[in-house]
C-alpha cells in the first residue's frame, strides 16, 4: 500500500517545492515592499507544505524529507511543468499564482475526506493557508484588472498563456488509480479539472476578465471559432495527447530546459555534500 | 496609494499600540500587508488600521502655567491619609467615651 | 524667535540629550543629514537583501529555505520601516528608490560584492549581521526619535538573525573538511569588507551627525567592539584571517588590527558605485523597477473598472 501513497505524495510536494523556489525568486524584487514582505511568506508557506508532505512520504519510504527533496534526478521530479515556469514579470507570477492556488484547493478540497488520516489532516491544515494566498492572489488580480488598460492587457495576456499550461496540473497523479481505489484521494484529476475549469470560468467572468471560457487540452471538446465567427464545438485532443500538449509531461518526469536549470541551482549544495548538515 | 497607519492588540490587558504604517491602495490590500509586516512573528492578533488623513494629533506642553493647584488629580495630593486617620480615631474615641466635643 | 535664537535653542536640545520628533523645528543640517543617514540605511536593508537572494535557490535543505527566505524577508521588512520615516523628513519613498537605482545614492559596502556559496550565508548571517547589530545597537540612542523606535524592531529582529547565522556557521565549523574550507574561503573574500564596513577613524569635528548626535559612538570604538567580541570565537573554532590579521594584544586587552594593514582602495572604488558587483546588482534591481511601472500605477488609482 504504502510505497503507492508515498510516490503519490511526493508528487504533490514536487509542485509545492518548485513553486515555492520561484516564488521564493521575487524576496527583493517584488513591485511593492510590502508586497514583498507578504510574498515572501507565501513562498514559505510552500516550501512549507513540500516539507510536510515529504515528511509524509518521507516516513513510509524511511527517507529524509531533504533528501527526496534534494537528492532525487532531475526526471524522478512529478511536478506539472506550470510550477518550474520562469517568473517573467509580476503579471505571468500573479496569474500563475491564481491559476495554481485555485487549483491546489480543488485538490485540497477533495483530499480532506481521505481514507488516510495523515494525509487528511495536513490537507485540512494546508488548505487554511492556501485559502489566504487564494485571497491574496484575487485581491491582485481584481485590482490589475480593474486598474489601468496597461496592466490589464499584461495580466489578461498572462492568464492567457498560464491557462494553456494548466492542463498539466491535471495529468493523473502518479498511482491514482491506486489512491482512488484506496480512497486516499476521493475524486480524479479528471473530476478535478473540471471542477476547476466551473470556478476559473465563473470567477474571471464575474471579475470582467474577457478569457471567455477556456478548455483543457483532453477535454472531449474545445469551443473553436468557425469561418461565420459562430463558437462550435470541435473534438479536442484526446487524454494521450494531452501529454505532449504545452504544460503536459511532469507528471511522469518529462520536464523542460528550465527544469535543468532550477533543479541545478535547487539541489547544487546539497548534492556536492553527499550527507553533510547544514 | 495611501498610508495606513497600523495598531495592534495583543491579548486582553493591553490596549492597541501603534507599530508602524504600510503604503496600500486600499484598505483590503492594506489589511494583507500589514498582517504579514506586523503580525508574521505573533507578535499579536488583532490589528486596526487608520489612513494618514483620518489621524488628528495633538500635543500639551508639560510646562502648561495653570491658574489653580490642581493636584487633586494625582494620588500624591492625599499623602496625609496617616494624620488624618489619626485625627478620626481619637476624635471617635471621644465620641464613644462620652467625653465633650 | 529669529533663527539664530531657535539654533541656539536647538543646540541646546542636542546638548542636553533631548530627543527630536519629526514636527520640531530643526535646522536645515539636522533635517538633511538625518534624512540621507537614514535614506542610507534603509538602501542597505534593501540592497542587502539582493546577494543573499543569490544564495537562497541553493538553500541545502528545507528548513534553511525557509529560514533564510524570512531572514531576507526580515531585511525587507527593515527597509520598509526605514522608508516610511525617512518619508517623513520630506523625500517620497518612490524618489528615494529611484535614487538608489539610478546609482545617485549610497548604500553600506558590502553589499557590493559578490556571494559564491553557503559559507557566504554563514558569513554574511553571523559576522555582517554582528557588525551591523553592534553599529545599529549604538543608534538606539539617536537624537532623532522616531529613527530610534523602528530601531527598536530592527535590532530586535538582527538579534535572531545573529543567531541564525551562528547557527549556519557552527554546522560548518562542526562539519566535513569541505564545509569548514567553505567558511575560511568565504572568510579570506570578505574580512577586508567587514573592517571597511566601520570606515575609517571619526572625525568628531567635521562629523555633523555625531555633532548632532545623530551617531553617538565613534567609527573605530565600534569596531573594536566587533573585534573583541567575534574574533576570539572565530579564532577558537580554528579559522584564521587574511590581512588586516587581527592580534590580541596583552596589555590592552583587545583584539588590534593595524591600520596600517587595512587596504582602503577597494573602499574608495564603492563610494563610486564602482564595486565588483555594483553594475549588475544596481542595473537588474533598476531593470525590474522600471519595467514594473504599470504595477505602480494600478496600485496608484482607485479601482475605477467595475466588472
Amino acid at each position: 500500500m504504502s510505497r503507492a501513497l508515498a510516490t503519490l505524495v511526493t508528487a504533490l510536494a514536487d509542485d509545492e517545492l518548485v513553486l515555492g523556489h520561484r516564488h521564493s525568486e521575487w524576496t527583493g524584487y517584488a513591485p511593492h515592499i510590502e508586497e514583498d514582505v507578504a510574498f515572501s511568506s507565501i513562498a514559505q508557506d510552500e516550501v512549507g507544505h513540500a516539507a510536510a508532505l515529504y515528511a509524509l512520504a518521507g516516513k513510509i519510504l524511511g527517507d529524509e524529507p531533504d533528501h527526496l527533496a534534494f537528492g532525487r534526478q532531475a526526471d524522478e521530479y512529478r511536478n506539472a511543468l506550470l510550477c518550474e515556469r520562469p517568473n517573467g514579470d509580476w503579471a505571468y507570477t500573479l496569474a500563475r499564482h491564481w491559476v495554481y492556488d485555485t487549483a491546489d484547493d480543488v485538490r485540497l478540497e477533495s483530499m480532506e475526506g481521505s481514507s488516510n488520516e495523515e494525509l487528511a489532516a495536513l490537507t485540512t491544515k494546508m488548505r487554511r493557508e492556501e485559502r489566504y494566498h487564494l485571497i491574496h492572489a484575487e485581491m491582485w488580480l481584481k485590482r490589475i484588472a480593474r486598474g489601468p488598460i496597461e496592466g490589464r492587457n499584461k495580466l489578461i495576456h498572462a492568464l492567457e498563456e498560464v491557462l494553456l499550461d494548466s492542463s498539466g496540473l491535471f495529468e493523473p497523479l502518479p498511482e491514482e488509480d491506486t489512491a482512488l481505489t484506496e480512497g486516499w484521494v476521493t475524486a480524479s484529476s479528471q473530476e478535478l479539472a473540471a471542477r476547476f475549469l466551473a470556478r476559473t470560468n465563473a470567477w474571471l467572468d464575474e471579475v470582467g476578465i474577457p478569457i471567455g471560457p477556456h478548455s483543457i487540452a483532453g477535454e472531449r471538446a474545445e469551443f473553436v471559432a468557425s469561418s461565420s465567427g459562430d463558437l462550435i464545438e470541435e473534438a479536442g485532443p484526446s487524454l494521450d495527447e494531452a501529454h505532449t500538449s504545452k504544460g503536459g509531461g511532469g507528471r511522469s518526469g518529462r520536464h523542460s530546459p528550465d527544469f535543468t536549470e532550477l533543479w541545478d541551482v535547487m539541489t547544487k549544495t546539497y548534492r556536492e555534500h553527499p550527507g553533510a548538515r547544514w | 496609494m495611501d498610508v495606513y497607519e497600523v495598531f495592534r492588540r495583543t491579548g486582553h490587558k493591553e490596549p492597541y499600540e501603534h507599530c508602524g504604517a504600510v503604503i496600500a491602495p486600499d484598505p483590503d490590500m492594506a489589511s494583507i500587508m500589514a498582517k504579514e509586516c506586523f503580525l508574521r512573528r505573533g507578535e499579536g492578533e488583532h490589528l486596526w488600521l487608520v489612513s494618514r488623513g483620518d489621524i488628528h494629533a495633538v500635543s500639551k506642553n508639560a510646562d502648561e502655567n495653570v491658574v489653580a493647584d490642581k493636584s487633586y488629580r494625582y494620588a500624591s495630593a492625599y499623602r496625609d491619609v496617616v494624620g488624618k486617620r489619626e485625627r478620626a480615631r481619637k476624635r471617635a474615641d471621644e465620641v464613644m467615651s462620652g467625653s465633650a466635643s | 524667535m529669529t533663527y539664530e535664537e531657535k539654533l541656539a535653542a536647538f543646540n541646546a536640545r542636542i546638548e542636553a540629550g533631548d530627543k527630536i520628533e519629526t514636527e520640531d523645528w530643526m535646522p536645515d543640517d539636522y533635517r538633511m543629514g538625518v534624512l540621507k543617514f537614514i535614506e542610507m540605511h534603509a538602501n542597505s536593508e534593501i540592497m542587502g537583501a539582493l546577494p543573499e537572494r543569490e544564495c537562497l535557490p541553493s538553500a541545502p535543505t528545507l528548513q534553511r529555505k525557509m529560514s533564510l527566505c524570512a531572514k531576507i524577508q526580515d531585511e525587507v521588512g527593515h527597509a520598509q520601516l526605514l522608508y516610511r520615516v525617512a518619508e517623513d523628513l520630506g523625500k517620497g519613498r518612490d524618489a528615494m528608490f529611484e535614487d538608489l537605482v539610478n546609482g545617485k545614492s549610497k548604500f553600506h559596502n558590502v553589499f557590493h560584492y559578490p556571494v559564491k556559496h553557503w559559507g557566504d550565508v554563514a558569513i554574511i548571517g553571523w559576522l555582517i549581521d554582528g557588525a551591523a547589530l553592534v553599529t545599529q545597537a549604538a543608534l538606539l540612542d539617536s537624537s532623532y526619535a522616531p529613527y530610534t523606535r523602528v530601531l527598536k524592531r530592527i535590532c530586535a529582529e538582527e538579534q535572531l538573525h545573529l543567531r541564525h547565522g551562528e547557527d549556519i556557521t557552527l554546522e560548518l565549523a562542526s562539519g566535513t573538511d569541505a564545509q569548514r574550507e567553505m567558511f575560511q574561503e568565504a572568510l579570506n573574500r570578505w574580512w577586508l569588507a567587514i573592517i571597511h564596513f566601520f570606515g575609517p577613524r571619526s572625525n568628531p569635528d567635521r562629523d555633523l551627525l555625531l555633532k548632532w548626535k545623530v551617531k553617538t559612538r565613534l567609527n573605530e570604538d565600534l569596531r573594536q567592539e566587533f573585534l573583541d567580541r567575534y574574533v576570539p570565537r572565530i579564532v577558537e573554532l580554528g579559522f584564521t584571517f587574511p590581512a588586516p590579521t587581527p592580534f590580541h594584544d596583552e596589555k590592552a586587552g583587545h583584539w588590534l588590527i593595524n591600520d596600517d594593514d587595512i587596504d582602503w582602495g577597494p573602499l574608495e572604488s564603492i563610494k563610486k558605485n564602482e564595486g565588483p558587483e555594483t553594475a549588475r546588482r544596481l542595473g537588474n534591481r533598476k531593470e525590474t523597477y522600471d519595467s514594473h511601472r504599470w504595477v505602480r500605477e494600478a496600485l496608484a488609482e482607485p479601482a475605477i473598472h467595475a466588472a
